[in-house]
């Protein structure tokens, strides 16, 4: 393989040499063909893409891409995920919504590790669709009960003194089709509303000291840029915790699905609160109490009355390890896996039961515990074929025990829609098909 | 008071009380970027409306100015009388459903301030044309619907003054957030009574479907006509909204395509009556819409 490796050196830098008379187009071209020729020459036969379906690549024999080189630098200057991966994808429920502009997409949870949701499968929520900001032409304006109404254009944003948070995001609606009864077989479209990125920016806090308070002001107008011009009223005390103007997420510049090029993050609150293509903050001494945050966003009880301004997601977990889209296959052990979350701060512990609640173990939490974050937790399990109902179950730091439907739906009914949390039951069937169920 | 008259007395509400504030702000200004902002530039972009009536413009109207208004603007997604058309929201009836198994939330039934209709006609609607209304035509507007909800008599005048005093049915039927309302406990051993487990519910499907996972994998992205109809213009022509002639009607498009293909573009491109160009997704690419008209073709040409 030495004489092999050297000769295909040479081939390469002649390729190179013989590229450089060429214009930077041809070149491109050209240096594709070179490589493929040497591809060629070190395999003896095979190029890269012609081994045929169903040959065996399995040991002893030696795959094709073994033998051969790969596509170069630059093939893809953004990246993209192996195309065997094109079924990670967020989907939506069509019948969901009145059209796909004011609609929901969700993230594919089943499919991934880890605590980080790739920037590309974050989930989707839009009233007006996706604007196409330009950033140059992008303004933040902060007014109303301050001593010095300023805009600041993004470029003056990032200025400020920033800082990183890794902080779930989820919509209060997350699983609001469940209220009622189970009805989706699927982890995506019973959980998929909820992402995990590391969040940069400037603290909202900072913003609000620069521009100076006055001594009334007790809420903060947040308004978008999209043409549904979202707003939501943050109470002073969260802007000045830690409410965060973002620009960036997992280290890239914000998506525009995301709110590109800035948006609100309110950590461990509600998402819709958390106002994307934000251009304007008001500071008032009363809530505005506008569209959605009374005719939405509010929790309807079985008495008739509405629980407003209820803006932390509570104590939640779900077994991402099986589900219905990932079955088991053998008898055998496993390592069963899933998520847990809170609004309030960190996960204490998470339990899993494997009989419908009737007896728990504790699993482990795995990797990263931090606050308003998704934990990551896991525990060895032998299945012995039989049927089981799989559930987990989370305890955050301040104490609260995720419910049950049972308890959930005895102290709000079941036209909530919104902050649904309980505790998600998977029926495994003995042939490894998982599916939801609710349970008594 | 005017939202020009809110800013400016924000600005004198500045110049009196200087800096306050215990344990909140320091001293203002300690990096100093960007720009102040000048009354003129806030009163631009200072859209919002409180319970109070603060920022609300002069003027007013009464249902009877609003209701071809309506009719134009409101019906085709929200029909004649508030009913609502397809999933696109009710606007009108439900009085007493709150506390029934499906509660109908309606503007009459649930909303509990009328200034909020105003604010949210005023920021986001129409939906396709969000901000192109007037003041006057949103006070109209506004009371049409407040009309339709029996609220306000047809020939009462809803005015920056009286708004604000409007009584909503449903505003005592708020309370602040008080949760946490249940209280779990962690029980791990024999939590439940034997023989007391049930299933109560299953998705309908369930049983059919292998995973469930096969069903949802199997969806296939669409083509770009597709994908981009889907995006722009399935908002009106997918239910016919303000006679947005519906793909696969083949009565409806014949004469349309009689016309030709360049002038269908065209139409999609630069818009036409009441449909906005490129279905008001102005960062489409044209040969992205082209693709979408001819997808819509594909589908409404005789066989």
């Amino acid at each position: 393989m030495g004489k092999d490796n050297s000769s295909t050196a040479i081939l390469l830098q002649a390729v190179a040499r013989e590229g450089e008379k060429l214009q930077a187009s041809e070149r491109r071209n050209f240096l594709k063909q070179g490589l493929l020729l040497a591809g060629g020459a070190l395999s003896g036969a095979a190029v890269p893409g012609t081994a045929l379906a169903g040959d065996n690549n399995l040991p002893p024999n030696v795959p094709p891409w073994t033998k051969s080189l790969g596509s170069g630098v630059l093939t893809n200057p953004y990246g993209k995920p192996s195309p065997y991966e094109s079924h990670i994808v967020r989907r939506n429920v069509p019948w969901l919504t009145a059209d796909n502009i004011a609609s929901i997409s969700f993230t594919p949870l089943a499919e991934l590790s880890g605590i980080i949701t790739p920037s590309s499968l974050v989930f989707e929520r839009y009233h007006a669709g996706v604007p196409a900001i330009d950033p140059a032409q992008h303004r933040l304006m902060i007014h109303g009960m301050v001593d010095r109404p300023i805009i600041l254009s993004v470029d003056d944003l990032k200025r400020f003194p920033s800082t990183s948070m890794i902080r779930f995001i989820e919509c209060p609606a997350n699983g609001g089709m469940e209220w009622r009864a189970a009805q989706m077989d699927s982890l995506q479209f019973t959980h998929g509303m909820l992402s995990c990125c590391e969040w940069t920016g400037v603290l909202l806090s900072t913003l609000l000291q620069e521009v100076g308070i006055k001594k009334d002001a007790a809420w903060v107008l947040a308004e978008g840029a999209d043409g549904s011009h979202m707003s939501r009223s943050i109470p002073m005390d969260k802007a000045l915790d830690d409410a965060l103007i973002v620009y960036a997420q997992n280290g890239e510049p914000l998506r525009p699905e995301q709110g590109y090029p800035i948006r609100l993050m309110n950590p461990g609150w509600e998402g819709n609160t958390s106002v994307k293509w934000l251009r304007r903050l008001e500071v008032g001494d009363e809530a505005w109490y506008h569209r959605e945050e009374t005719s939405k966003y509010t929790d309807l009880l079985a008495d008739g009355r509405a629980r407003k301004f209820s803006y932390v997601q509570e104590c939640n977990s779900v077994v991402t390890f099986p589900c219905p889209e990932k079955p088991l296959t053998e008898r055998g052990r496993y390592e069963v896996e899933g998520l847990a979350w809170s609004g309030e701060g960190k996960i204490k512990r998470v339990d899993v039961s494997f009989d419908g609640g009737m007896n728990w173990r504790p699993a482990r939490l795995k990797g990263l515990v931090l606050p308003k974050a998704l934990t990551r937790f896991g525990l060895e399990w032998d299945w012995d074929g039989g049927p089981a109902m799989i559930q987990s179950r989370a305890v955050d730091d301040t104490g609260y025990v995720q419910p049950t439907y049972t308890q959930l739906r005895e102290a709000r009914g079941s036209s909530s829609i919104y902050h649904k949390n309980a505790i998600q039951t998977w029926r495994l069937h003995d042939s490894g098909k998982v599916t939801n169920v609710q349970i008594s | 008071m005017s939202r020009l008259a809110k800013s400016l007395s924000y600005v004198g509400l500045t110049v009196a009380l200087g800096l306050v504030v215990e344990g909140h702000a320091e001293e203002a200004g300690n990096f100093g970027y960007g720009q102040t902002a000048t009354a003129e530039q806030i009163a631009g972009w200072d859209i919002d409306v409180r319970p109070d009536g603060m920022g609300l413009p002069p003027g007013g109207a009464t249902p009877e100015d609003g209701e071809m208004l309506y009719e134009e603007k409101c019906a085709s997604c929200h029909g004649s009388f508030g009913e609502g058309v397809g999933r696109y929201p009710v606007l009108a009836g439900g009085e007493g459903t709150l506390t029934e198994a499906r509660p109908e939330k309606t503007v009459g039934s649930f909303w509990p301030y009328a200034s909020t209709l105003w604010d949210y006609i005023h920021r986001a609607m129409p939906f396709t044309v969000p901000e192109s209304l007037t003041d006057e035509e949103v006070y109209a507007t506004t009371a049409y619907v407040l009309y339709l909800n029996d609220l306000i008599e047809y020939d009462f005048e809803l005015t920056q003054e009286n708004l604000a005093d409007i009584e909503m049915p449903n505003k005592d039927g708020f309370f602040f957030d008080d949760r946490p309302d249940v209280k779990a406990r962690r029980c791990m051993k024999n939590c439940k009574k034997a023989g007391s487990i049930q299933i109560t519910s299953e998705p309908e499907v369930s049983e059919d479907a292998d995973s469930g996972a096969d069903e949802v994998v199997a969806v296939e992205q669409p083509a770009e006509g597709q994908a981009v109809y889907q995006q722009a213009c399935a908002v009106c022509h997918a239910a016919g909204i303000g006679e947005a002639p519906i793909p696969g009607d083949t009565a409806a498009w014949s004469p349309r395509l009689a016309l030709g293909r360049g002038t269908l573009i065209e139409s999609a491109l630069n818009g036409k009556g009441i449909m906005p160009a490129k279905g008001g997704q102005s960062q489409l690419t044209d040969v992205a819409v082209i693709a979408a008209v001819d997808h819509i073709i594909s589908l409404s040409a005789k066989q």
